[in-house]
């Protein structure tokens, strides 16, 4: 330590570095609380800067005022002997002697402990980190340029305590993060989430449904879309909606092309069907994805009772389409948003607790004509009915 | 809030600090990280800190399924991982031995691997891969439970700074070429052994710590060693053993650690130290040891006394000190040889920073008596004297007391604590 450099340092008073914020105003900092910065302290050793009002340190960019002013507290706090900088200690100890000690500090001194203790070190640092999130994430961008390892090392913690345990949307709109990915990016395997019986039946279904969208690019380049119209008549609608099983056979057994078109015109139009909310039968509106169940997926007939159809793979979800015979050139643009709007809704609600999803699901039922089944992990051996659609589709 | 309208403020941190978050993170919930969005896409596959354990992945009751989903997430993970990885622990007991460990380690030693801890089921133990032996930039290895057999050809790992070896199957020769390969090592700590005959060369040594049965331990090199925990577990056999050997266990311990700060020794350790015969005079003093702590010494056998106020005597900065003893409650209790006591404590001793002296199990057996007195009388700054009987002498407690009494303290703040427990 060159004596030049401490030439600003009078021993009666207390010395200020001069250092300048990213906002261009100039402020003075007692000299020991500002030297626990190593890059604040390596600009002074180094370039000599910091003497005087001109010639004031520039802080990096990240580092706006009210988030110096915190970092300053920090370091106010932590630079009592025994913590301070390595560089700097010589000169940190020669300052004691002037130090104008602060309320808090002097009653730790008092107690005769030099070095200031863990846990009171651990008090501090443990009040220090409550701020809200956006403030913490300024403050350990601004603590990372300053090379102030300790209070990045004591944001990060606070950080990973904010993340840890979330759900996606929960980390989402505390962290503002925008919800970008693309639907092929969202269909992605979930190669990384352990492995539940519902993730890999959300693989699977991702599977398939990255499968139908690529035959339908394959088919888009080929041949123009066609408007379909849907030529049934209404009454045909509505008896197979209030039939019996011969109809739901039928469904399963027709191929058709408008297979999920039509199915997706029942569902509008069976809103008119007026159950009572049965909540015993949305019970068992519970893993339409049963591994190795989903082979056929069709709507099996409301009934007042519930009639479990034995033949009836009867699990509620359009646009899980397992069949390989089905082709995908009728599904037009609506429908495809449809169906990737469902596949994200079904992404959220495997985040999502169960009550949670009652909640959500009963409320969109609005908003949303088709509704995916949720899933809750739960290995009920119930058939899933029309029993739950119907319950989401009253008008609450 | 316009959600929208701000943007966020975290993603466009520097990726070390979104690494110095996601490794504090549980690796399960650094990966789902994923699919936040899409600027923290593969944020995660970047971390260098890969820590799994039995928590990574939803519990099964079924062992086959529990270990497989382990496994497929680890494989996945590794997989999906990208750039140098260093530091990979494994803690689970779910996962036996399973032909996947060894390919991760191969995987990890193509990755620049620091740091790798491995401690897998408890049935069978796994044996450890030859590419482990590859990972040339090893600072720290842990293992538990395996079988450790380096090639012939191996030549250490001269990088690594802590080896920490507890249940592992190895031979003896191959652990002493280990230790005195690896030439940084400065951290030691072997557990569970059996007959181990060891020689330690080891010039960076600081930390030292021994557990098991060990015939026969010589710190050969260790000249800056620190700290030191000895737990020894001295079968019969161990014990003929040292009947015929005549060497100073005490010199081939402690002869060579004069930088030595803290000594801890369990079970028999000052027992082991009494066997052999050692010079009139210990050649070494312990200017820095500052805490002792000895467990299970026999105040009836002179030689381990001998031991502690040997090792007592040369250590004039000791702080703090704690004995507890061992002597069967029904030997005798007659005094015997007490004038040893004046023979071997020189009476200019003093110990000028011993503040605490901790006695535990104390059976009021004379010579341990004399022991707290010799302690009474040369630690003029002795802030607690702290005495724990032991449960078995509940008639002479009172005797003891009486004559704790009489002591004379050479420290006016002395403060004997009686503990009735």
């Amino acid at each position: 330590m060159s004596e030049g450099i401490m030439a600003v340092v009078k021993p009666e008073m207390k010395s200020y570095i001069w250092i300048q914020t990213a906002d261009g105003s100039i402020q003075q900092v007692e000299e020991e609380v500002a030297m626990f910065c190593p890059m604040i302290c390596r600009e002074i050793l180094q370039t000599g800067m910091g003497s005087s009002k001109n010639y004031a340190i520039p802080l990096p960019q990240r580092v706006n005022p009210p988030i110096f002013g915190l970092i300053l507290d920090y370091c106010r706090f932590h630079q009592v002997p025994g913590r301070s900088n390595k560089v700097c200690s010589v000169l940190s100890v020669s300052c004691i002697a002037s130090l104008h000690i602060s309320g808090e500090v002097l009653s730790f001194l008092f107690l005769g402990v030099l070095v200031v203790g863990g846990t009171e070190r651990k008090i501090f640092d443990e009040k220090f980190v409550r701020m809200d999130t956006k403030r913490l994430c300024e403050l350990i961008s601004a603590a990372d340029s300053l090379q102030l390892k300790p209070l990045v090392d004591l944001t990060s913690r606070a950080l990973a305590r904010i993340i840890e345990g979330k759900s996606p949307e929960e980390i989402r709109e505390t962290f503002h993060l925008p919800d970008d990915l693309t639907e092929e990016e969202k269909l992605e395997p979930l190669k990384n989430i352990a492995d539940d019986p519902r993730i890999r039946l959300l693989n699977r279904l991702y599977a398939k449904k990255r499968k139908e969208l690529r035959e339908r690019g394959k088919l888009k380049n080929v041949e123009v879309e066609e408007e379909l119209v849907d030529e049934r008549s209404v009454d045909d609608l509505l008896s197979f909606i209030n039939g019996g099983n011969e109809e739901s056979k039928e469904v399963k057994t027709n191929k058709n092309k408008k297979k999920n078109r039509r199915r997706k015109d029942q569902l509008k139009d069976s809103s008119s069907n007026s159950l009572n909310g049965n909540h015993k039968a949305f019970d068992s509106l519970t893993s339409a994805c049963r591994d190795g169940e989903l082979t056929d997926i069709t709507l099996s007939t409301p009934s007042q009772t519930s009639k479990f159809q034995g033949s009836t793979a009867a699990s509620f979800s359009p646009k899980l389409e397992f069949d390989d015979s089905d082709s995908d050139d009728d599904l037009d643009p609506v429908m495809k948003e449809e169906l990737d709007r469902e596949v994200e809704d079904f992404a959220r609600r495997l985040n999502s607790d169960w009550p949670q999803r009652m909640q959500e699901i009963l409320s969109l039922s609005q908003q949303r004509r088709l509704l995916p089944v949720s899933m809750n992990g739960n290995d009920s051996a119930h058939r899933c009915t029309d029993f739950g659609q119907q319950i989401i589709l009253q008008d609450q | 809030m316009g959600d929208l309208a701000l943007p966020d403020f975290i993603s466009d941190l520097p990726q070390s600090i979104i690494e110095s978050i996601l490794t504090r993170l549980p690796i399960r919930d650094a990966v789902r990280t994923s699919i936040l969005s899409s600027k923290w896409r593969y944020r995660w596959a970047t971390i260098t800190h890969l820590v799994f354990d039995e928590n990574c992945v939803a519990l099964f009751n079924e062992r086959p399924l529990a270990e497989n989903s382990l496994v497929k997430f680890i494989t996945r993970a590794l997989f999906l991982h990208q750039g140098p990885i260093h530091k990979f622990q494994l803690s689970t007991t779910r996962l036996q031995c399973s032909p996947e460990i060894d390919q991760w380690i191969l995987f990890l030693s193509r990755n620049d691997i620091r740091e790798l801890v491995l401690e897998v089921g408890e049935e069978e133990w796994f044996r450890v891969p030859s590419c482990l032996f590859n990972c040339r930039k090893l600072t720290r290895l842990e293992l538990f439970r395996c079988e450790f057999d380096p090639p012939l050809a191996f030549k250490g790992f001269s990088c690594l700074k802590s080896l920490n070896l507890h249940q592992v199957l190895v031979a003896g020769e191959a652990i002493e070429s280990l230790i005195s390969s690896c030439p940084l090592l400065e951290s030691l700590s072997l557990s569970y052994f059996d007959s181990l005959d060891l020689n330690i060369w080891a010039p960076n040594l600081k930390y030292l710590c021994l557990e098991g049965e060990f015939k026969d331990i010589c710190l050969e090199n260790t000249p800056l060693l620190v700290s030191l925990s000895v737990a020894m577990y001295i079968t019969d056999d161990i014990a003929e053993h040292f009947e015929q050997s005549s060497s100073c266990n005490f010199i081939k311990f402690l002869g060579g650690v004069p930088l030595l700060e803290k000594l801890v020794g369990y079970i028999y350790f000052t027992k082991y130290l009494s066997i052999g015969n050692g010079p009139a005079r210990l050649p070494i003093t312990y200017s820095r040891l500052h805490t002792i702590e000895l467990c299970q010494v026999s105040f009836e056998d002179m030689k381990e006394i001998l031991v502690v106020i040997r090792l007592i005597t040369n250590s004039p900065n000791l702080k703090e000190l704690q004995i507890s003893g061992s002597s069967n409650t029904l030997a005798a209790i007659e005094a015997r040889d007490l004038d040893f006591w004046e023979k071997e404590c020189p009476s200019d001793c003093t110990f000028k920073q011993l503040k605490l002296v901790k006695m535990t199990d104390v059976s009021g057996v004379p010579h341990e008596m004399e022991l707290i007195k010799f302690l009474l009388t040369s630690s003029p700054v002795l802030e607690i004297m702290s005495i724990n009987p032991c449960a078995f002498v509940a008639d002479r407690k009172l005797n003891m007391l009486i004559e704790l009494l009489r002591f004379r303290r050479a420290s006016a703040q002395a403060e004997i604590v009686f503990d009735q427990g």
